[in-house]
């Protein structure tokens, strides 16, 4: 039978313009990797880059065939607690079925965004999979998104990343 | 927050030698800077050729011939400006000659060369070669050719059969005229750089509570160690004993001037400082041997830093401390009478790292057979103006005068094409209405309806010109489609684990309809082996174009959230190098190189040779 999981090979790279309430965040910043609610992990925490911190900190995940998004959370370590600077969700079709083959070194950047949905900063990181996709995992990948026809022939098994409206948000920007 | 001084923490940064992170904005001008601050000139290389020869004809009649060549630039229109001679050889029909020729090679526009090698007839013996007068001496023949053949030969080296030019019609005489060897070397200078991690141990504060007024008050009673101890406090409170170094590494030129070359961040309160990895090009020292002097100052947020002491060594010296383990005591230059006497301190400079990496130019990727392929598409839309017209930007004059597109694909296909092995180009249009069809955002620009290739940069022209009276121009303007179209070939190359590199230029008249839908296809196509040209002809407002190019403004961000992992766009509006000295071809392929270095060093894949 096909494997169930992949092996994932994510590098966290390193994070831009990281602001917790409006302000550059100083020290101590690092990220949350997780696939599913309990298959998680952490990097190391970057002591100097402060707002733009450099973590170059390679993470050997298990990703399960029907995994949709790579959910990443960047934190902050303060004296208060952990804070969440923002989250970014690396949809799998960005580096799976897209225009480079998935056994290549991808490099990757998101914009993040904090828990009340306005931009903050910029999340760099590079993956890769182990394990080439066989012709009969592909079914299963298929067979897991099954959601009709994708719309003008694109190949992302009509997965899209969805972006919250809040109040307060600037008006031109939903269109940018 | 909130003080009004002049920037203290900008006087602390690092200048000069340092690998700049990602402070601020756009992370792909970071990562130029990056490579940029290692020492690495994307533009171009500083080229050495040398000249040898075989075969000549003999053209003295007592002794062989004394053959010397001269240089000669080919311009564009024609016109031939001699810049180089090297020496006279003396009785060879085989010679070597040492003087080398020093060219910079641009990447981005085409050098042709001349070599003609000539028998020195007149006295040479201690005369400079170039008061020789050509017209006096007797041609062996010539030969002609690119600068940029040469450099894309995998042992860089091109030989020429001479052909001489024959005024009068007595061809009686044999058709052996020899051969020219001309090779091509890179000026190995501009390639290494030197990686070191300092290291200060033992750094003393200005000896202000010198030693005899301590051993003294120590054989007093209690009072004074209290006494000490208040004074101590009110020291550090005043941040008297703290430092805060900072190393300045500068050359010494030959007058004995210092020229500063670069300096370290500043480093607070710490006496035994290590400071972030120094990058030095040996080219910016000049030499690993030539004397440096590092200084190591204290910050003094007034500007006025002090000196607490230096050393004075060349890159070759730092290496052997490095693998002596060894530190060098730090001196200072101190007034004694009416002359400076360097006090040895206690204060040490260690060399924690010391690493060379010759960065690849890139040249040594095509040399090692990494090939360029270039990608054209052109845009049909209905405001460029009726092909017949002579107003429209699509009118094809039949004095044979070229209009913008074919000025634009002229241009930049002409350099392109050296580098591309096959010669045959996907070529697509976009925009149009073609015969019995609906509006299509990429078709094939030769008609057919299964390939899309033309050959050769003749192929485009011929089939723009067909294709102009093949289609009726609408609307709107998409780059989208023709993006994921060269899109789709970069990727399927890379499957084929192929050594390409994709260029695709865009000609275009008017401002895009659907930006975020070109932001979109940008974004997707980031990561792939591709670079995209794009030309704006006529007189549209490009404003919103310019945001597409990420030197201008922030990166791209796709619809979904992703942001684009490096800058692969350069927009240039034709109308703005038209008239002036650069050439279009200059503005758009400046950055060529650049990107795709980056595309190579980020994955980390060097040129095997």
């Amino acid at each position: 039978m096909e494997s169930k999981s992949r092996t994932l090979e994510i590098t966290i790279l390193s994070g831009e313009d990281l602001r917790i309430d409006n302000k550059s965040v100083k020290k101590n910043a690092f990220v949350v990797v997780s696939i599913e609610p309990f298959n998680c992990k952490t990097t190391k925490m970057d002591g100097e880059g402060g707002s733009n911190p450099s973590w170059n900190d390679k993470l050997v995940m298990d990703m399960p065939m029907q995994t949709r998004f790579i959910t990443l959370a960047v934190k902050c370590k303060a004296s208060s607690g952990e804070k969440t600077v923002g989250f970014a969700r690396i949809p799998v079709t960005d580096f799976i079925g897209g225009y480079s083959p998935e056994t290549c070194l991808q490099f990757l950047s998101y914009r993040l965004r904090d828990p009340k949905g306005l931009k903050n900063g910029i999340i760099n990181v590079s993956v890769r999979v182990k394990e080439p996709l066989h012709a009969c995992s592909s079914q299963a990948a298929a067979a897991a998104a099954g959601l009709g026809i994708p719309i003008d022939g694109r190949n992302d098994f009509g997965v899209v990343t969805g972006i919250p409206i809040w109040s307060g948000y600037p008006s031109n920007s939903l269109f940018r | 927050m909130g003080n009004c001084c002049s920037d203290v923490g900008g006087g602390m940064a690092a200048v000069g030698g340092t690998a700049a992170s990602a402070a601020t904005g756009n992370q792909n001008d970071a990562v130029d800077m990056f490579f940029k601050s290692r020492g690495i000139h994307g533009l171009f290389s500083q080229i050495e050729l040398s000249f040898s020869a075989s075969n000549l004809q003999n053209r003295d009649v007592f002794s062989k011939s004394d053959p010397m060549v001269v240089v000669y630039i080919k311009e564009r229109d024609g016109a031939i400006t001699e810049v180089f001679r090297t020496e006279v050889v003396l009785n060879s029909l085989n010679p070597t000659w040492i003087t080398k020729y020093t060219i910079t090679y641009h990447f981005e526009v085409v050098q042709t060369l001349l070599f003609h090698v000539f028998d020195v007839d007149t006295q040479f013996h201690n005369v400079d070669v170039k008061m020789l007068k050509l017209e006096e001496q007797q041609s062996l023949g010539e030969a002609c050719c690119a600068l940029s053949e040469i450099v894309i030969k995998p042992n860089r080296s091109l030989t020429f059969d001479l052909v001489r030019r024959e005024e009068s019609v007595t061809a009686t005489r044999s058709q052996h005229q020899g051969k020219l060897t001309v090779h091509a070397e890179e000026c190995i200078s501009s390639k290494t750089t030197a990686e070191m991690v300092l290291r200060c141990s033992d750094l003393e504060s200005k000896d202000l509570f010198s030693k005899s007024v301590c051993t003294a008050d120590l054989k007093h009673s209690y009072f004074c160690y209290i006494f000490l101890g208040i004074l101590v406090i009110l020291w550090c409170i005043c941040g008297l004993i703290l430092q805060d170094p900072f190393l300045v590494i500068s050359k010494l030129v030959e007058s004995g001037i210092s020229i500063p070359v670069c300096k370290t961040e500043v480093l607070k309160n710490d006496l035994n400082p290590t400071w972030k990895p120094v990058f030095l090009n040996i080219q910016q020292v000049g030499s690993k041997d030539s004397p440096l002097v590092i200084e190591c100052f204290n910050f003094n947020s007034n500007g006025k830093h002090d000196l607490i002491g230096k050393v004075q060594k060349s890159l070759a010296d730092l290496e052997k401390l490095h693998s002596g383990r060894e530190g060098e005591n730090l001196f200072l230059p101190t007034p004694v009478g009416h002359d400076f006497q360097n006090k040895i301190l206690k204060g040490k400079l260690f060399v924690d790292k010391f690493s060379e990496t010759v960065q690849h130019t890139f040249l040594d990727y095509l040399a090692a057979g990494f090939e360029l392929n270039f990608m054209v598409a052109i845009d049909f839309t209905a405001s460029n103006g009726n092909p017949r017209l002579p107003d429209s930007l699509h009118y094809i004059d039949p004095s044979g005068r070229l209009n913008a597109y074919q000025k634009a694909i002229y241009e930049v296909g002409e350099v392109l094409q050296f580098y591309d092995a096959d010669k045959r180009f996907p070529a697509w249009g976009f925009g149009a209405r073609p015969i019995d069809g609906p509006v299509s955002h990429c078709f094939n620009l030769n008609g057919s309806s299964n390939y899309c290739e033309v050959e050769g940069i003749r192929g485009i022209m011929m089939a723009y010109a067909s294709a102009l009276f093949n289609v009726s121009l609408a609307g709107p303007t998409l780059f989208g489609h023709v993006i994921n179209k060269a899109a789709l070939i970069a990727s399927q190359s890379l499957a084929n684990d192929a050594q390409k590199y994709f260029v695709l230029l865009i000609i275009t008249d008017g401002v895009v309809t659907d930006l975020q839908e070109t932001k979109d296809a940008l974004v997707k196509a980031s990561d792939l082996p591709l670079s995209i040209l794009i030309v704006g002809v006529g007189g549209a407002d490009f404003k919103e174009m310019e945001i597409l190019d990420a030197d201008k403004g922030e990166r791209l961000e796709s619809s979904t959230g992703r942001v684009a992992s490096r800058d692969i766009v350069q927009f240039v509006p034709f109308r703005d190098v038209q008239s002036g000295e650069i050439s279009i071809v200059q503005a758009l392929l400046a950055e060529l190189p650049t990107q795709f270095l980056t595309y190579m060093r980020s994955r980390d894949i060097k040129p095997s040779t």
